[in-house]
């Protein structure tokens, strides 16, 4: 594959212009309304043998209830979810013809062997999981393999598309190959750097994302019920199911920043301009939003837990894990929001943790976590799980513009802004090793004069590039 | 690994490109067309249940719409696995298509999604909106429109590759209009389009209807309690009804659609009718197969349709319209004995009397039950549509190399080696995707030169201007030779047309051309590629 770095032809085929919005907002958008269903519908496989097995295991019929509901809705949002799934690679075909065609030359196989694991995830699914629930009430072991059965090919489903979405960001030493170039698969572009870690940050995002939003809306149904009729066989389930699917969520989610300290490594050592992109380059105002969204799940989820389930265990593991999360904030390069001293950044972020930490403790079986305000608290830390999700999702695609793959094929609609500005990243910042917020920080007088000298001083930049970038600087910095 | 290289440019496939997809089309189709006739049949056994107050007809619809549910996603999934194998094996075709289609694509895209949350409301709320029956029972109903308006925009593309007419992908170079940008109207309602939508939707309404009498057939062989085997049997025998009803109006369709393909895709109309090559499979004709079936699914249809009515049976089928258009049947297969072989009509007749005898001896056996005769028509629809399907597709010339000429098992076209390039493409969109030399530059295969677009012959002239009004057929069967008169007139009706090209078309009329070249010399070989 090395030899077939650069693609060599153009591809004539019109790029069809959208109405209304530009093409990419309109991909964004059909592709932001699948992956939430995709991921809901993918998760609740995987968990709801899981819940039925406790339930047969334990002879409590909640688990068996609370899984049965699972599947059900994930019937419910499967059509629209795979109907909205069939529009997309409709329009990247219409709308990013040479990309499509180049990126479908690369990964046939893996398509195909997709389309496969879909059609069998709804065999399983369909016919032998939700289908056969009440007629094999007494093969229950049989039933509960078969929903293994769906996860299982569900999760190839998502295997794939993680696989092929990270190459987008990370291609590796794999060249995306022309329009006339079939090459069917290569294993290096599926395994490309970034594939693990995007595969466990998706997988440990979509259990946390779902069962907080899920438990959230659980809780609102709780109260629907306690309103009407408080000692009911129904309040009571909500009331559990809403709590268990909400804690649940709430660990998954320490296992995010371990995987994402990783991820970021990859991607800095992969795709250096989209490191910092986000980390204090144009794309860092959605980490930002991504991370207050965490801390809204942290501080406010974390109380709802201690309260409810006020046991030292709980409050030692919410500890843990948020020691995890300063042991990923000390380790990660300081963001120095706080101004130019790392040591700052660093002092901060551990006594806010810190102080989060002692927050819970304090709160631990205090209070009435039953009590209609906190139903809602929880709803809301729902939707904030849901929004660093979507927020991560959102900042991955955006951090690697104008290129669609990364380093390999350059989106119809780049600009020369877009253009220029990874220009400056790439051969400006990387090779002085600084921050897209050095820019602004260490301003000097001229532009003009200040590139004349690091050139000088070795930095190897052609006349036009020095140009663009000077002129870059000059009008945004 | 590059498994395509200088000499083998194609990303190959096991049992080869064109099998699967092939198979992926047919079996999408097969499930496609079953979801579509489903959604009628159960907006049918609704309205029975409603106006006859009796829930058992909503119990059976409830039914069919959990397997429509079920087999709507396996549509849904197989349609993007027909999209990811044609994108690799077919990249040409496929993205040239796209610059005519994006749009009717995007807006079949749309109804996909309404009919799936429709589709999703109807039967997962069913309990819900018991209260509101009659809004339930509109929500179903939508989505046969919803399905249609789908079906049109899926038939267009169908149609047009059979008969592309004057839309041959140059059309947009003459016109001078804003080029084709996702959407081409005159590809679109080509001279086909019509005729294979009235087709597909009775076929689909047939198809549907059998499947579902089908399954009751099987339900009954299963049932134990009396009152369900009358369950099945009564909503198996308005399903039948339903079907046959539908199926008895293909062959008049069906004849004005091969009348249309006799003008506009006269090769394909002779592979099907005569039969020459590529559709024939191991010495089996599959149209013919297709008729042989057609025949013994009316033997059966004729016979259980009279038994039921001499027992006055519930939903037994007005017996004066079945032998009228039994009679059309007949009539259809002594035209087409003339035209092929009085094989075909001997063969026709003898399906169908020995379907009828078996009909015949399965309803006796099961004591008037027609659960024999359900199931059998239901697997004998099911070979119908594939069929049909197959012999569309297959008796399109094939087996050519990218100039044209034939070559067996060579039946595709090399990755972008002629691509389709409106010259009006704007050069604000032209994409900047390369860095700099590659490396490799002078390694890979050279690409053959762009599509070299002729001038406007009076032929394309004839074809542009004259179809857009009517058929090719109309200037064919024209007996008188005033072509000046003629094309006068035609102005003066408001075909836009310059003085020159007034002149030329006229010129090119009276000199016989058009007649010449619409009767093909069945020697010749094919002369298009796909």
């Amino acid at each position: 594959m090395g030899g077939l770095k650069g693609a060599s032809w153009t591809m004539d085929l019109p790029v069809i212009e959208t109405p209304v919005f530009p093409r990419w907002v309109w991909m964004e958008e059909i592709t932001y309304s699948h992956i939430p269903i995709a991921t809901l519908v993918t998760a609740y496989m995987l968990l709801a043998p899981l819940f039925e097995y406790i339930g047969y295991r334990r002879h409590d019929p909640r688990w068996e209830r609370l899984s049965k509901g699972l599947i059900w809705f994930a019937m419910i949002v499967f059509s629209p979810g795979a109907a909205l799934g069939t529009g997309i690679p409709m329009f990247i075909i219409g709308t990013y013809p040479e990309f499509w065609s180049r990126w479908a030359n690369l990964f046939f196989w893996p398509l195909i062997a997709q389309f496969i694991f879909f059609l069998v995830e709804v065999f399983f699914l369909f016919f032998l999981y939700y289908l056969t629930w009440d007629a094999w009430q007494h093969r229950k072991r049989l039933h509960i393999a078969m929903g293994v059965c769906a996860a299982i090919s569900g999760y190839l489903v998502q295997i794939v598309w993680d696989s092929l979405g990270a190459y987008m960001l990370t291609p590796g030493n794999v060249a995306l190959p022309g329009v006339d170039q079939p090459v069917a698969w290569s294993l290096p572009a599926m395994l490309n750097p970034s594939f693990p870690f995007l595969l466990f940050h998706r997988t440990f995002g979509n259990f946390s994302y779902v069962m907080l939003l899920t438990g959230g809306v659980l809780a609102l149904r709780y109260m629907g019920q306690k309103r009407k009729n408080p000692d009911s066989e129904n309040t009571q389930y909500f009331h559990w199911a809403a709590g268990t699917c909400f804690i649940i969520g709430f660990f998954a989610f320490f296992a995010q920043p371990v995987i994402g300290w990783f991820y970021a490594r990859v991607i800095q050592r992969e795709a250096p301009v989209a490191f910092m992109a986000i980390m204090g380059g144009h794309s860092s105002p959605y980490f930002i939003a991504k991370m207050i969204a965490i801390l809204i799940l942290l501080v406010v989820g974390g109380t709802f837990v201690v309260k409810r389930y006020g046991s030292k265990t709980v409050v030692w593991a919410a500890t843990a894990g948020l020691l995890v999360v300063l042991l990923v904030v000390m380790m990660h390069p300081p963001l120095m929001w706080l101004g130019e001293s790392a040591a700052a950044w660093r002092v901060v972020s551990t006594a806010v943790v810190l102080a989060i930490i002692g927050w819970l403790w304090r709160s631990r079986g205090r209070g009435d976590p039953n009590r209609t305000g906190w139903q809602w608290a929880m709803f809301i830390v729902g939707l904030a799980g849901f929004f660093a999700f979507a927020m991560g999702g959102f900042s991955r695609e955006h951090i690697k513009s104008p290129d669609t793959v990364y380093g390999e094929i350059v989106k119809p609609e780049w600009t020369d802004y877009e253009a220029d500005r990874y220009l400056v990243y790439q051969k400006w910042l990387e090779p002085q090793e600084l921050l897209p917020i050095d820019l602004d920080r260490q301003r000097p007088e001229s532009w003009r004069s200040e590139v004349g000298q690091a050139r000088r001083d070795g930095l190897e930049l052609t006349d036009e590039e020095a140009e663009r970038i000077i002129t870059y600087l000059e009008e945004h910095h | 690994m590059i498994l395509a290289a200088g000499s083998n440019p194609f990303i190959q496939f096991p049992g080869g490109a064109k099998w699967s997809i092939g198979f992926l089309g047919i079996f999408h189709v097969a499930v496609g067309s079953l979801a579509i006739g489903f959604a009628f049949i159960v907006t049918v056994l609704q309205l029975v249940a409603y106006f006859r107050k009796d829930n058992r007809y909503d119990l059976l619809a409830k039914r069919v719409q959990l397997w429509h549910v079920c087999i709507y996603n396996i549509g849904t999934i197989n349609a993007i696995g027909l999209v990811f194998a044609l994108s690799g094996l077919y990249p040409q075709f496929w993205s040239q298509i796209f610059t005519q289609f994006f749009w009717t694509l995007i807006v079949e895209e749309t109804l996909f999604l309404m009919l799936a949350t429709t589709l999703t409301f109807h039967y997962f709320f069913w309990e819900d909106m018991w209260g509101h029956k009659k809004l339930h029972i509109f929500l179903g109903a939508l989505m046969t429109p919803f399905f249609f308006l789908q079906f049109y925009i899926i038939n267009g593309m169908g149609a047009y590759m059979l008969t592309p007419a004057f839309a041959e992908g140059k059309a947009s170079l003459w016109s001078g209009t804003a080029g084709i940008l996702g959407w081409d109207k005159l590809a679109f309602y080509n001279p086909s389009f019509l005729m294979l939508t009235l087709h597909r939707t009775a076929a689909n309404f047939a198809y549907a209807g059998f499947v579902v009498a089908g399954v009751c057939g099987c339900l009954l062989y299963l049932a134990k309690r009396d009152k369900i085997k009358a369950w099945y049997e009564t909503g198996g025998r308005l399903t039948f009804k339903v079907a046959f009803i539908s199926f008895l109006t293909l062959p008049i369709i069906g004849f004005f659609y091969s009348w249309v393909l006799k003008y506009h895709a006269k090769e394909a109309y002779d592979n099907l009718m005569i039969g020459r090559g590529d559709v024939v499979a191991g010495g089996i004709d599959w149209w013919w197969t297709k008729q042989l079936v057609v025949a013994a699914m009316i033997g059966i249809g004729l016979v259980f349709g009279r038994k039921s009515a001499k027992a006055k049976r519930e939903f037994a089928m007005p017996m004066a319209a079945v032998y009228v258009v039994s009679l059309l049947y007949l009539m259809f297969y002594v035209g087409m004995a003339t035209q092929m072989t009085w094989m075909f009509l001997w063969g026709s007749l003898a399906a169908a009397i020995i379907a009828g005898l078996w009909a015949s001896h399965l309803v006796n056996r099961h004591g008037g039950s027609g659960r024999a005769v359900f199931v059998t028509m239901g697997i004998l629809s099911f070979l119908t549509v594939c069929l049909g399907g197959y012999v569309r597709e297959a008796s399109r010339p094939r087996f050519v190399n990218p100039s044209g000429d034939a070559e067996p098992g060579q039946n595709r076209i090399q990755h972008y080696s002629s691509v389709y390039h409106p010259a009006e493409r704007p050069e604000s969109i032209d994409m900047r995707m390369v860095r700099g030399e590659p490396p490799h530059a002078a390694e890979v295969p050279g690409r053959s030169p762009l599509l070299e677009i002729g001038p406007e012959t009076a032929a394309d002239l004839v074809s542009s201007r004259c179809i857009s009004c009517h058929t090719l057929e109309r200037i064919y069967s024209y007996k008188g030779t005033d072509w000046d008169r003629v094309v006068g007139r035609m102005e003066a009706y408001g075909t836009r047309m310059t003085n020159e090209e007034a002149g030329e078309i006229v010129e090119y009329l009276e000199g016989g051309e058009l007649q010449r070249n619409t009767s093909i010399d069945v020697n010749d070989g094919p002369t298009s590629s796909e």
